[in-house]
């Protein structure tokens, strides 16, 4: 019987106006919007190749001319456009994408200016994860909002439910129908990009391309699933339509506008962390202090000379002061990481947002890939540091007095740029993927079976007449 | 007659579902919106105190030199209703010699953690054109479509009664029941705004916020026709509504993102990382340049700096070093700092061409964003609150036309050529090396052969020279200068007219032809609506 309802309610659906209408605009989007990316993957790549060159070309010109500069001097690490951008952008461009770093240490991340463009407003690209999120879920809503009330209204419901059917297999049935006829726009516009993709040999379609598209797809059937379930509640509420329409808008709103753009507002205000001038007041009360206690000499500048004993102490307070600035902004960094976790945890109620996270595992984007660079440039940093130090210890003409800021007394020697070992950024693993999203989807499971449950306990108790 | 269809409906209206959940959404979102606005500006107002306090330090120096004077924006009170691109652009500029202002920084000090930048925020206006469109929308769907529905159209129609006073009286229902909402809105956020104790409009800000309301007057008709039009040429309501629904996320969710997607893609910037890299060149250029003349300057008896420090664009203090070394720094600034205001000039032609092509690529994203009502709306209201890219490229040309007039102060002064540029030790004091070796060792090494052999008796050692202190040697023991004929950036904001003959003429102005036309339209369609 359920199958009867759920081929009724598709064929109701696939003719009416408002899937030739949704149908129109989610295939028009997902066109214009790979054909933009393609055109912008482009230009990206070959910006960033041009970077990559050029920095590649002065650490060469550092490493053979003196090594102990190639140690002390500052170098940021911005991170490669990402391919399969098309799926999700992770709002990557608004992330911080640029990582500071010396072989002593690294220093903090920032939001680069990069390729974008401050007199724009700040905006979504029309990747897929925009599409599913904004249009589906606002077409899933127009699909399940009169499914009840307006089948009331008709008076088709009295009829239907005059039947011996259980009201459990009515609902069941329509909420499924409403997920597959957006599930079949997913799909279509979907495949259309993939082809595009595919067809125009800008991007390689990989392999593991394919298999983060159907990880993409589970995802788009859960949060589908999720508004369907919001929708089909917003109808079994009100007994008019108009009103469950209103209702179902008014949801929509609140998880598309007004979650995600409120959350700075709670991240200010209940998770809130010290301002940045209170930070670099702290520091620079400790670097005083350090400077203040540090035995005399320790700032005398700079002679020539590498051996004076002058240098060895400069070195060692200099050492001192890195050590204690970087303690501070490491606890502060830490500090920033809560915050956004837990503000991003109060945006879960809105599935838009809960989508949005899941794709940055996904595509293996967004926080997750920024954690990830995080730790990694930490570990390469040592690497890189153990790497000056051996080669340090070779050269007999350097009295090996570790200065974080100063290359004069470390070694001086050329160094075959080949040798010097370079960070280049994995992509995610697929247990760090996992990880990352196992927690979003018990919530998100949670989500859709609770309000699920509710709708139906609602509509056991609808009035028909 | 008007008048009572008018009333009808508006009573009509404000009996109804929609109204209540209408006002319900905007008495719950509008008091939000602001207070995280007035918020925000507060956090900003606070970054600017700060900011300023140092900007008033860049001014306590000892050598002119070590003059970059800084200028900090104050916050722009009318960011709280619309804050466009402030949020994207910094707020302070320091002036140097050997770069033109580019871009203003600190940005990030707004947001402590950049890691919410990932996180974006609405404003009043955002609100107003969400809300209001779709409210506008939902009162006008069913104008004709209902009365048609439940045979009142044909009742209405059957007495003496010219279509087009129906649908006078039923534009005029909805706008009265709308602008109750829309003023309401007002009223709220004016009595938020005048409760938070940071803030004080001028009377500028007034006006500019009474335009603003008439422009979201004129955002909300071009709506209500849109849906009459759509109501006059459907037959069902339902259809209308969904018509209507599809519009609205298509002008207010699709255009904006679409229009600046589209624009990053077709029309290319530079990336700026690659841009710093050419810049990095000219930087180079401009030092083997003055490394190349140094060569040619005579050799100081002792090249000896004593107390000296030194910083970018050429910023240096120095002080107890010997006559002919001063002579040698003076020569050498005479030189470079000419030479480094020239190299700004040479980066200011790559950079300006950078700046046209990201306006180029704004101006792209604003044509094809005019197609939405509220991509238009919200550009007016940017203008109209002096956070849109016109606004805040005025101030950075006043910071640039400031930067010529600083440095045409220190040409006319000919402070370049001064020693004051690099010491505030008088020339009279000057000593030669021989004599400074000569006092500071208390006479244990008579000149700088003598030291040369102590030092290399003592390892290198500096030791000795600090045995006597000259008094007057060290720049910490003199005053700052005084800078009083120094020319000072002043801030103004805007007068009420500013930036605003350009945005009235075209986009208002096309607001309103839009909705004459809609209007027509949707009144030709009404008259030849089948009321059966």
């Amino acid at each position: 019987m359920i199958k009867t309802i759920i081929i009724k309610e598709l064929q109701n659906n696939l003719y009416s106006l408002r899937f030739h209408i949704s149908f129109l605009l989610c295939i028009v989007i997902f066109v214009v919007g790979t054909i933009a990316f393609l055109k912008k993957q482009d230009a990206k790549m070959q910006e960033y190749s041009k970077y990559r060159a050029e920095f590649k070309n002065q650490l060469r010109q550092t490493a053979e001319s003196n090594a102990g500069k190639l140690a002390v001097n500052k170098r940021a690490f911005i991170w490669r456009p990402r391919a399969n951008d098309f799926i999700s952008d992770c709002k990557e461009k608004y992330f911080p994408n640029r990582f500071n770093y010396s072989a002593y240490n690294v220093f903090g991340f920032e939001v680069g200016r990069g390729g974008t463009n401050p007199f724009l407003s700040t905006f979504q690209e029309l990747n897929w994860s925009f599409i599913v999120s904004v249009v589906l879920s606002f077409t899933v809503l127009l699909f399940t909002f009169d499914t009840i009330s307006g089948e009331k209204e008709t008076g088709a419901l009295a009829l239907v439910l005059s039947n011996s059917i259980p009201r459990a297999k009515v609902l069941l049935g329509k909420y499924i129908s409403a997920i597959i006829t957006t599930m079949v726009m997913a799909i279509f516009g979907i495949v259309l990009s993939i082809l595009i993709v595919i067809f125009s040999r800008k991007v390689d379609f990989t392999s593991a391309m394919l298999m983060e598209t159907l990880a993409f797809l589970l995802l788009v059937f859960l949060f589908l699933s999720c508004t369907a379930a919001i929708g089909t509640l917003s109808s079994v509420i009100a007994h008019k339509s108009n009103i469950s329409l209103l209702l179902s808008l008014t949801f929509w709103l609140v998880f598309v506008v007004i979650v995600p753009n409120t959350a700075i507002f709670w991240a200010n205000k209940v998770f809130s962390i010290e301002h940045a001038d209170t930070i670099g007041r702290k520091i620079n009360t400790a670097d005083q202090e350090l400077r203040r206690n540090a035995p005399e000499g320790s700032n005398t500048s700079s002679s020539g000379f590498p051996f004076l004993p002058e240098h060895k102490l400069r070195a060692e307070l200099t050492m001192k002061r890195m050590n204690s600035e970087m303690a501070i902004r490491n606890s502060y960094f830490q500090d920033m990481f809560r915050q956004l976790e837990s503000t991003r945890l109060v945006s879960l109620i809105s599935p838009i947002a809960l989508f949005d996270y899941m794709n940055e595992a996904v595509v293996g984007g967004g926080y997750a890939r920024f954690k990830k660079v995080w730790t990694d440039l930490h570990g390469y940093q040592a690497q890189f540091l153990q790497f000056l130090k051996t080669i340090d210890a070779e050269d007999p003409d350097s009295p090996h007095w570790y200065n974080p800021w100063e290359d004069l007394s470390t070694t001086k020697k050329p160094v075959a740029f080949e040798q010097v070992p370079l960070f280049e950024e994995k992509p995610l693993s697929l247990a760090a993927r996992f990880s990352f999203l196992k927690n979003y989807l018990v919530v998100i499971i949670f989500y859709i079976a609770a309000v699920f449950s509710l709708t139906f306990v609602l509509f056991l108790r609808y009035d028909v007449r | 007659m008007i008048w009572k269809i008018a009333k009808k409906e508006f009573l009509l209206n404000l009996v109804s579902a929609r109204f209540i959940i209408g006002f319900l959404l905007c008495l719950f979102l509008i008091p939000f919106t602001v207070t995280v606005n007035i918020d925000d500006y507060d956090s900003r107002m606070r970054v600017y105190r700060v900011d300023k306090a140092n900007a008033e330090n860049s001014f306590k120096v000892r050598v002119y030199s070590q003059l970059r004077p800084e200028i900090v924006k104050p916050p722009e009170p009318l960011s709280i209703f619309c804050q466009g691109i402030s949020g994207n652009v910094g707020n302070r500029v320091k002036i140097w010699l050997g770069d033109k202002p580019l871009f203003a920084t600190g940005k990030a000090a707004i947001r402590d953690n950049p890691l919410l930048n990932s996180f974006f925020s609405i404003d009043f206006v955002g609100i107003i054109a969400i809300v209001m469109s779709l409210l506008a929308l939902i009162f006008t769907y069913d104008a004709c479509t209902r009365e048609k529905e439940n045979g009142t159209l044909k009742l209405l129609l059957s007495n003496s009664l010219s279509r087009y006073k129906i649908l006078l009286g039923k534009v005029l229902g909805v706008y009265l029941t709308l602008l109750p909402i829309v003023l309401f809105c007002y009223i709220l956020s004016f009595i938020l705004i005048l409760n938070s104790p940071n803030i004080s409009f001028s009377a500028s800000d007034w006006g500019r916020i009474i335009l603003l309301f008439f422009v979201s007057l004129l955002y909300f008709t071009v709506f209500i026709f849109i849906g009459l039009l759509i109501s006059a040429r459907l037959k069902s309501s339902i259809t209308s509504i969904i018509v209507c629904l599809f519009f609205w996320v298509f002008f207010v969710f699709i255009v904006p993102n679409l229009a600046v997607y589209m624009a990053e893609s077709w029309k290319k910037v530079q990336s700026y990382d690659n841009l710093q890299y050419v810049l990095q060149d000219l930087g180079k250029e401009f030092n083997s340049k003055c490394d190349e003349y140094a060569k040619t300057l005579e050799a100081p008896d002792w090249w000896n700096n004593m107390n000296h420090e030194w910083d970018s664009d050429g910023r240096r203090i120095m002080s107890g070093s010997s006559k002919s070394r001063f002579e040698w720094w003076r020569k050498f600034h005479e030189f470079s700092e000419p030479l480094r205001i020239d190299y700004a000039d040479k980066k200011w032609n790559l950079q300006k061409a950078y700046l046209d092509s990201l306006n180029e690529q704004r101006n792209f994203a604003e044509m094809i964003s005019l197609i939405s009502p509220s991509e238009v709306f919200r550009l007016i209201s940017a203008s109209l609150c002096c956070t849109d890219v016109a606004s805040h490229c005025r101030f950075m040309d006043r910071t640039r036309r400031y930067r010529d007039e600083f440095i045409d102060f220190f040409r006319d002064r000919k402070i370049f050529s001064s020693f004051l540029y690099i010491t505030p030790q008088p020339p009279e004091t000057f000593m030669t090396a021989d004599e400074i070796i000569s006092t500071r060792t208390g006479g244990e090494c008579k000149n700088l052969k003598e030291l040369g052999e102590w030092m290399n008796a003592h390892g290198g050692s500096w030791g000795i020279i600090r045995k006597v202190q000259i008094p007057g040697t060290h720049y910490n023991e003199y005053p700052f200068l005084d800078l009083s004929d120094v020319p000072v950036f002043r801030w103004q904001s805007e007068n009420i007219f500013a930036g605003l003959k350009q945005v009235f003429l075209k986009k208002v102005a096309g607001l309103i032809i839009v909705s004459i036309i809609f209007f027509y339209l949707s009144f030709l369609s009404f008259l030849r609506y089948d009321v059966r």
